[in-house]
């Protein structure tokens, strides 16, 4: 068994979540690894508040998460795990959580960052990141929807 | 007469739509915004749109958002549980849109349950229905 969903998604979780991606993979679960969310109080019971009844929501900080994400890993419920950012993933990758595929989500345009793919936009550290986690064997694909044909990373990647 | 104001808060060109249709049946409705998501705003944009409509002042909001864990409801229910004067309801539908358009006096815990109560009574599947109707 494997984390049947690891999203990047700066919005963690919001209708695409919810109403696409927990119903098509049927995720028993959403685990949301944040250091800055694990720390804040009203973000976390706000995430709670997001999700459909009966699915368990759990904020882990990286160290935590990690730990969590490889236990989950090993078990036969279906999960997704949300992060906000590359580093993230990268760190629980480092960490030792085996992560086949990193499906970036939701990655918001702004000052300094480049628009990758339609919604999906990487700052240059971004960009490192992402190409560090398909060095460790970790594919990074963009798959914004369920229905979408995920593209990889690596075809809109130009070394710059 | 309504003393709260009504916010319809949702994904794309749903809020307008769903606000013009309850005028179609309610005629102009007084008190309500409709603000709706778009592809390209990003969630800080929107939660400056949807405090802009929800407004500054002390009055009491009614935010109806459609979708349990999209990012109106997300926001608006960050915005309800910091302010006590904004209540968030998710689930919006015409039937719950109309109660609420026609509520008179303030929006009190009845009226909300009432408004809830709206918006699951209309959905039905005709057999069972008219089965239990019967009955």
């Amino acid at each position: 068994m494997s984390l049947r969903l690891v999203r990047i998604d700066d919005r963690l979780i919001h209708g695409q979540v919810v109403a696409g991606w927990l119903r098509t993979i049927g995720a028993e679960r959403i685990v949301i690894v944040d250091d800055a969310t694990a720390r804040d109080e009203f973000l976390r019971e706000v995430l709670v508040l997001a999700a459909p009844q009966g699915v368990p929501v759990e904020v882990h900080d990286v160290a935590s998460g990690a730990a969590r994400c490889s236990e989950l890993a090993a078990a036969p419920e279906s999960v997704i795990v949300l992060a906000r950012s590359p580093r993230t993933v990268l760190a629980l990758r480092q960490a030792g959580v085996p992560i086949e595929v990193v499906d970036l989500g939701g990655m918001g345009a702004g000052p300094g960052r480049r628009r990758l793919h339609k919604t999906i936009s990487v700052s240059p550290d971004e960009m490192r990141e992402l190409r560090e986690l398909e060095q460790l064997g970790t594919r990074v694909e963009i798959q914004i929807v369920a229905d979408d044909r995920p593209i990889a990373f690596r075809s809109l990647d130009s070394g710059n | 007469m309504r003393a709260f104001r009504i916010v319809i808060a949702g994904h794309g060109t749903l809020p307008a739509a769903l606000l013009s249709t309850a005028e179609l049946i309610c005629g102009p409705i007084a008190d309500i915004s409709a603000v709706g998501l778009a592809a390209t705003d990003t969630p800080d944009r929107y939660a400056e749109a949807l405090r802009a409509a929800i407004g500054h002042d002390h009055r009491r909001v009614l935010v109806l958002s459609d979708l349990l864990g999209g990012t109106p409801f997300n926001l608006a229910s960050a915005i309800a549980r910091r302010s006590p004067r904004v209540v968030c309801v998710s689930g919006v539908n015409l039937g719950m849109a109309v109660e609420a358009a026609l509520t008179d006096g303030d929006l009190t815990d009845e009226v909300v349950e009432r408004l809830l109560e709206a918006g699951t009574d209309g959905i039905v599947e005709t057999e069972r229905h008219r089965a239990r109707r019967a009955s």
